[in-house]
């Protein structure tokens, strides 16, 4: 089982965009060590053409996959690289504040091993990379590794995202992030070794074979029942889903917003391809035979588990940011709550794999979209804003230091209210576009008591959204804490995309769901006219 | 909606020829489907002079143009008039399910929901086009000069863009070929009124009466919706032809022809009286004509056209052009008839004691509107629509003279402080008009207003058992012509004297402007005492604020003149045609459309109309038809002349008359006429302060019970949040034990779950 | 635990250590990691510990691997090997960035953040 010379060139097509994104980085890399200030600041220019490149690739070039859910790769790569290319203009000046400020004065001069935008920028690409290779992954080994990418850079991100005084809290937020994300890996890996035990393959169309057997002759094999709930679990910390959902808050808050933004996105995302391919294998029909209209045919166990985990994370997540004073505690915690949210999709399945409204699968991967532009954007407009006479934190903090922002910094302040109400799912906005399939789905799939809960918490989810709607548009500003733009032109810029797109991504739904809806959806009928074309064995055939 | 209209008049012609095949080819049914398009250009064109700040009268010669157009369209197919037609503008509704075969077996009947944007052109139609488009485009003549002070603001063109939207919903409403169209110009006329009455916005009293419109309508708008509803879930359908077609609904007609009415079920009988309140609603009958008069607040045009001359008479037209609906119910009709005979006596008794000249026109309205129910179930929709088109003349006639008036005494309305206006320079044409119109309300001899209230009269005391109603139609009809020329006589001969009224520039543009302060909606002060006049002899009201009368401009004159000559012009038509001397031309009309005799189930029906005399009450005992005509003039002439001695005759000074000295003698009688027998202050009783006590008591239970409960809502989540907030110690041990412990109890409740 | 895996064919003697036994001593390793990283403070103990439980996974990956008569399980455990060494680089560089800051390895000092 070793991959063969023939499988890696049948598996190239699918990776262009990662290819790209890896060249990029490879660039960036060494751009950033140039002891010239301008050159240095070329890395973000070059991340964004890599981006741009692999968002390009693979919207044009990503053929059909073999999996169970053959549309994804295209759909997830564009979203990603699209999010991510805000993320990025959110990202400038994370690093390398201080330094280039001591060598403007003149009192040191550049010192390669100082410096870290270098690092930074080709994390922050890494990171992207291995949320792509996950979308890519038919492996169980490729998944790991690709999860490990994801994560591996970003606890090194949340370490280096503040210096100086702050720096302590990054790196509070750093340690936590390290050792429990390392916790976690630990277990989706021993869970990984189970599935591999239980089923004798680590390809997930032979573990999907494996389980068809299985389930023929008398349920599926214990061992990889126990590995596929605990590499569920496992995953679950890359989603923050309870119980791995601890670390989520005390990272956020101790990392800067545009690190806490891409963290909100990137690893989150991971997971949710992660399970989403994870739960693939145990056997979703999408009504192959054409009979029943959908439905899912997941084991029991796994169903259980993935229940318990959706309703306890949304209700954690929602009842512990109604205590928080921090907007971005605030948000750590509704990130929590979406990651339930999502989980409902995730069980409600593929339903017959047409129409969005069915496809709880389908429903994710949008939501996924609209929570990360509207999560972007609240964080952005943290990232925009310093306070002047701070006296332990440049950074907007609470959410009194919101009042009036609508008044102070208009743009800030109404995309605040916009994405705040975009995340509440307020229904002109995008969020409410992205509720509805889920809300939709799950019916469709029989979910009623889930349901009840997911409308609950999207009501105790109104409180706290509402008062960061209400702390900018109806207060009148704090004239004690004075705010003044941090002087990155971009990051304004991205807090007006996410804006834009919370508003303007809504009126093109249309089109996004149905993008979502086919990336989600089966292969479609003329497949048995393609079948000999392409040899059903993946890269790791027996 | 604008890609409909493109839809509809590229679909236009097809369209046409493709519907012309009910009954006769399509000639002219395009002109008829140009009527809504070009009120709608209107509407367009219009709206772009208000966005494009036009701040000339070029608003008032588009609607002009446009509406002109639209009366030359219908006045073309009515003289090429060969039969009934029918034309598709485009598929509006079309809607159908059913047909699935459920679980249990059988099968699921399909059915369909048609409503096409489709006309219905029979005589009718014309006859009520052909007023309402003529009307339409005189009163926006005279509303060009009406409106001029506003030219400069925005609400010049505003105004015009809802006139021509009122047409166009009017034009809906009478051509639809289905209820379901009919019902889109039924609240697009609302609407419209609605707006036009709250025109001057400023206003809270204008504010409040188009409130008042609105919601008293929206009463007689549930009634028609049920209505409708009901002709759907019963019949299946909501075309008129189809209904009518339908082998159900003519079994039904037929058992009513039989006299064998129990045999009807009794949600069929409830259909009509479903549409009559509808009627009641739209055409001010008792118990919801409460708005006409406050709808007075509007534009003076705007009540001509539409609070006197057209919308109003939606209801008339609903019931006759629904007739046979209304013929399956054993009450409907007598209860459409004491509702009118009510109506038309209430009003009438009210309209009395008004001091505001307007308002007595609008009383006035209310009680003829009664006179044309009361036409309508007496089983002559003739006459009822007879009555329609010649009280759309002269109504309109009288609002606008009452309207130039207003307009050249700066908004004084009270007849105590006018008198003698005929003889001042300049106004010795709208005098003249109103005396003619005044005549015709009056039912002078050999006017047109007398022959059609005529025609009600005779036919009330013809038909058996409403011989009640004829008797309380002729003493309201003795009392109109009493406080119709109480108005004449009081304000438009006699001494000369004038007090302006308090809008400043003497134009209706002062009322658009809030900087007045105090609302002036009420021009005549009813408490006001009267010594404080003796000043202003005739001629000398120029010297205090140096004011001057300002008489009207050759528009209004032009439109005045037209419609007197209009109101004299139409007699002829009672002598022409099949039914001459009973109708005539306009019974011509009214017979060969659906008002008309039954196509297929010809009945008792046919027989009322005009004058078919199976069966004959009496009027003490002589055939009415006969001397109704001498009985009527006399009763006309005798208000006239009662009139005559109560406020002309050696009256002396505008304030004062002899009818002063009989207020004594009548008690509290005319205080409670005054105060429009205290209706509203009942309906405010019985329906507001419920309402009111209601409301404050379902605040106390929100207060208590549903806050209670959703403070508990709010409390549960926070108490849950504080329960769970020690996981989050920050401590990296804990949280590792909390997840260790969390997989470790997941698994184990799954693997106990397994087991 | 043989029985759960009845349908795959045993190629183990009767009296050789059976896939059981290594399935114990991967999982034994797991919980000794699981319990070290919950009870010790001292981070370099505390991210051995997160290494112990890597390598039981690697331990029953190999396990399986020969069970089932394929190379999927070793070719998985060298990668994990890979992951593990970045890893613990990253935990060492760590490790050196928060006792500079503190003077400590204890987990425990870095608990500002709470709630």
């Amino acid at each position: 089982m070793i991959l063969g010379a023939a499988s890696i060139a049948e598996k190239i097509p699918f990776l262009w965009p990662e290819i790209a994104a890896f060249l990029a980085t490879c660039v960036v890399m060494v751009v950033g060590l140039s002891p010239n200030l301008g050159t240095r600041r070329l890395c973000a220019p070059i991340a964004g053409l890599g981006l741009v490149a692999a968002g390009v690739l693979a919207a044009f070039t990503t053929p059909e996959g073999t999996g169970p859910l053959p549309f994804l790769m295209p759909f997830a790569k564009v979203v990603l690289c699209g999010v991510g290319l805000v993320l990025l203009l959110l990202a400038s000046g994370v690093v390398d504040r201080d330094e280039e400020a001591v060598i403007a004065a003149g009192k040191a001069t550049f010192n390669p091993l100082r410096t870290n935008r270098a690092e930074f920028y080709a994390f922050f690409l890494f990171s992207l990379t291995g949320l792509m290779l996950c979308a890519s992954a038919d492996d169980l080994i490729w998944l790991f590794l690709a999860l490990e990418l994801t994560s591996l850079p970003t606890y090194i991100m949340v370490t280096m995202s503040r210096t100086g005084r702050d720096g302590a809290r990054s790196c509070e937020a750093g340690v936590k992030y390290f050792f429990l994300g390392a916790l976690g890996a630990a277990m989706f890996l021993y869970g990984f070794a189970l599935l591999y035990g239980g089923t004798g393959t680590t390809s997930l169309r032979g573990i999907e074979r494996a389980f068809v057997s299985q389930s023929g002759s008398g349920g599926i094999n214990s061992i990889a029942m126990v590995g596929m709930l605990l590499s569920i679990v496992g995953v679950g910390f890359k989603i923050a889903a309870v119980p791995m959902h601890l670390y989520t808050p005390d990272v956020y808050e101790g990392s800067a917003s545009p690190v806490a933004a891409f963290l909100a996105f990137v690893p989150k995302t991971a997971g949710f391809l992660a399970i989403i391919l994870l739960v693939s294998t145990m056997g979703w029909t999408f009504a192959r035979d054409g009979s029943a209209a959908g439905g899912h045919s997941l084991p029991q166990l796994v169903l259980l588990t993935l229940w318990v985990m959706a309703a306890l994370t949304m209700t954690v997540g929602n009842v512990l940011a109604l205590l928080q004073k921090s907007v971005r505690r605030i948000l750590a915690y509704s990130s929590i709550a979406h990651s339930g949210y999502m989980l409902v999709g995730v069980i409600a399945g593929p339903g017959d794999g047409t129409s969005i409204t069915r496809n709880g699968i389908a429903a994710v991967l949008f939501y996924l979209l609209c929570y990360g532009l509207m999560n972007v954007g609240a964080f952005a407009v943290l990232a925009c804003l310093d306070r002047k006479a701070g006296d332990d934190s440049p950074e907007l903090e609470t959410v009194d230091d919101l009042r009036g922002l609508c008044s102070s910094h208009p743009v800030l302040g109404w995309t605040m209210v916009v994405c705040a109400l975009g995340l509440m799912g307020f229904p002109p906005l995008l969020g409410f576009f992205a509720k509805v399939p889920l809300f939709t789905s799950a019916i469709a799939a029989g979910e009623i008591p889930l349901v009840i809960v997911l409308g609950l918490n999207s009501a105790i989810a109104a409180f706290y959204y509402l008062q960061l709607v209400a702390a900018p548009m109806l207060e009148a500003p704090d004239t004690t804490v004075r705010t003044e733009p941090t002087g990155h032109a971009a990051r304004p810029m991205a807090a007006l995309i996410s804006a834009a797109s919370v508003v303007g991504v809504a009126v093109a739904s249309g089109p996004l769901m149905e993008a979502g809806a086919k990336a989600g959806g089966k292969p479609v009928a003329k497949k048995p006219a393609e079948q000999p074309k392409r040899p059903p064995s993946g890269p790791s055939g027996h | 909606m604008l890609s409909g209209i493109l839809n509809s008049l590229a679909a236009l012609m097809p369209a046409a020829e493709a519907g012309g095949d009910l009954l006769h080819p399509p000639k002219g049914a395009m002109l008829m489907l140009a009527v809504p398009v070009l009120t709608l250009v209107g509407v367009l064109a219009c709206t772009i002079c208000a966005v494009a700040r036009v701040r000339t009268k070029l608003p008032a010669w588009i609607s002009v143009a446009c509406l002109a157009g639209a009366f030359g369209c219908v006045l073309a197919t009515f003289l090429g008039y060969e039969g009934p037609r029918h034309a598709v503008g485009f598929e509006w509704i079309h809607l159908q399910w059913g047909g699935e075969t459920p679980r249990g077996g059988g099968q699921v009947p399909i059915r369909a929901l048609h409503a096409n944007f489709g006309l219905y052109v029979d005589t009718l139609t014309l006859l009520w086009m052909l007023f309402v488009t003529g009307l339409a485009t005189l009163i926006a003549l005279y509303a060009s000069e009406y409106m001029a002070g506003d030219v400069r603001t925005a609400g010049y063109s505003r105004f015009f863009v809802a006139f021509n939207l009122f047409v166009f919903s009017m034009s809906c409403l009478v051509m639809a070929d289905n209820l379901l169209l009919l019902y889109l110009g039924w609240e697009g006329v609302g609407l419209c009124s609605y707006l036009l009455i709250g025109y001057f916005y400023k206003k809270p009293s204008a504010v409040a009466a188009a409130k008042k419109a609105f919601i008293v309508n929206r009463i007689g708008d549930l009634g028609l919706a049920l209505g409708i509803m009901l002709i759907f879930v019963k019949f299946g359908t909501v075309e008129y032809a189809t209904l009518l077609a339908d082998s159900k609904f003519q079994g039904f007609l037929a058992a009513a022809t039989a006299g064998d009415f129990a045999s009807i079920p009794w949600d069929i009988q409830l259909i009509p009286a479903l549409l009559m309140i509808g009627a009641f609603g739209k055409s001010a009958q008792f118990p919801l004509y409460v708005w006409l008069p406050d709808a007075m607040e509007g534009p003076t045009p705007v009540s001509a056209l539409i609070h006197a001359a057209t919308m109003v008479t939606a209801g008339v037209f609903l019931i006759a052009r629904t007739f046979w609906v209304f013929q399956v119910s054993e009450y409907a009709l007598p209860i459409v008839a004491w509702i009118g005979a009510i109506t038309a006596l209430l009003a009438a008794t009210i309209g009395m004691a008004q001091f505001d000249i307007k308002r007595i026109m609008a009383y006035s309205t209310v009680s003829q509107l009664g006179y044309m129910f009361a036409g309508l179930g007496v089983m002559t929709s003739v006459g009822a629509a007879f009555h329609v088109f010649t009280h759309a003349f002269f109504k309109a006639l009288l609002f606008l003279a009452c309207g130039a008036v207003m307009h050249g005494f700066a908004g004084q309305l009270d007849l105590r402080k006018l008198s003698g206006v005929q003889k001042m320079p300049g106004w010795r044409i709208v005098g003249v008009t109103m005396l003619v119109g005044c005549l015709n309300l009056a039912g002078f001899p050999l006017l047109a207003g007398f022959w059609s209230k005529d025609m009600i009269l005779a036919q009330a005391f013809a038909e058996p058992g409403y011989s009640a109603v004829g008797w309380v139609l002729l003493l309201t009809a003795g009392l109109t012509a009493y406080y119709t020329f109480r108005v004449y006589f009081r304000v438009f001969v006699g001494p000369q004297h004038f007090e302006p009224g308090d809008e400043v520039h003497g134009h209706d543009d002062a009322h658009g402007h809030g900087d007045h302060g105090h609302a002036h909606a009420e021009p005549a002060h009813d408490g006001h005492g009267h010594g404080d006049h003796a000043g202003h002899a005739h001629g000398s009201g120029g010297g205090q604020h140096g004011f001057h009368p300002h008489p009207p401009g050759w528009a209004i004159n032009l439109v005045l003149v037209v419609l007197a000559i209009g109101a004299f012009a139409i007699i002829p038509l009672n002598f022409i045609g099949e039914h001459a001397g009973h109708g005539g031309w306009a019974a011509d009309m009214v017979h060969h459309s659906t008002a008309g005799p039954l196509p297929a189930g010809a009945g008792h029906a046919a027989e009322g109309h005009g004058g078919g005399h199976a069966e004959h009450g009496t009027f003490l005992g002589m055939d009415p038809h006969k001397v109704m005509y001498y009985v009527s003039g006399v009763v006309g002439i005798v208000g006239i002349g009662i009139a005559f001695v109560l406020h002309l005759a050696g009256r002396t000074e505008a304030a004062r008359s002899r009818a002063d000295g009989l207020l004594p003698a009548l008690g509290p009688i005319p205080g409670w006429a005054q105060h429009k027998w205290y209706v509203d202050e009942f309906y405010d009783f019985l329906i507001r302060t419920p309402l009111w006590v209601a409301a404050h008591l379902f605040h106390l239970v929100d207060k208590l019970i549903v806050d209670g409960l959703v403070n508990l809502f709010g409390f549960i989540p926070r108490a849950l949040g504080k329960a769970i907030r020690p996981s989050q110690s920050g401590v990296l041990h804990g949280y590792a034990l909390a997840m260790a412990g969390g997989v470790a109890f997941l698994l184990l409740i799954v693997l106990m779950a397994a087991l | 635990m043989m029985h759960l895996l009845a349908q795959a064919n045993p190629p183990a003697p009767m009296h050789a250590v059976t896939l059981g036994h290594y399935l114990f001593v991967s999982a034994a390793m797991f919980a000794i990691g699981l319990i070290g990283f919950v009870s010790r403070r001292n981070l370099i103990i505390m991210f051995l510990c997160t290494e112990l439980m890597f390598q039981a996974a690697g331990i029953a990956l190999i396990a399986f691997s020969r069970f089932h008569l394929n190379h999927t399980g070793e070719t998985f455990v060298i990668f994990v090997l890979t992951v593990a060494a970045a890893e613990a680089a990253m935990a060492l560089a760590l490790v050196v960035l928060l006792f500079r800051r503190r003077e400590s390895l204890s987990g425990e000092e870095w608990a500002s953040m709470k709630g």
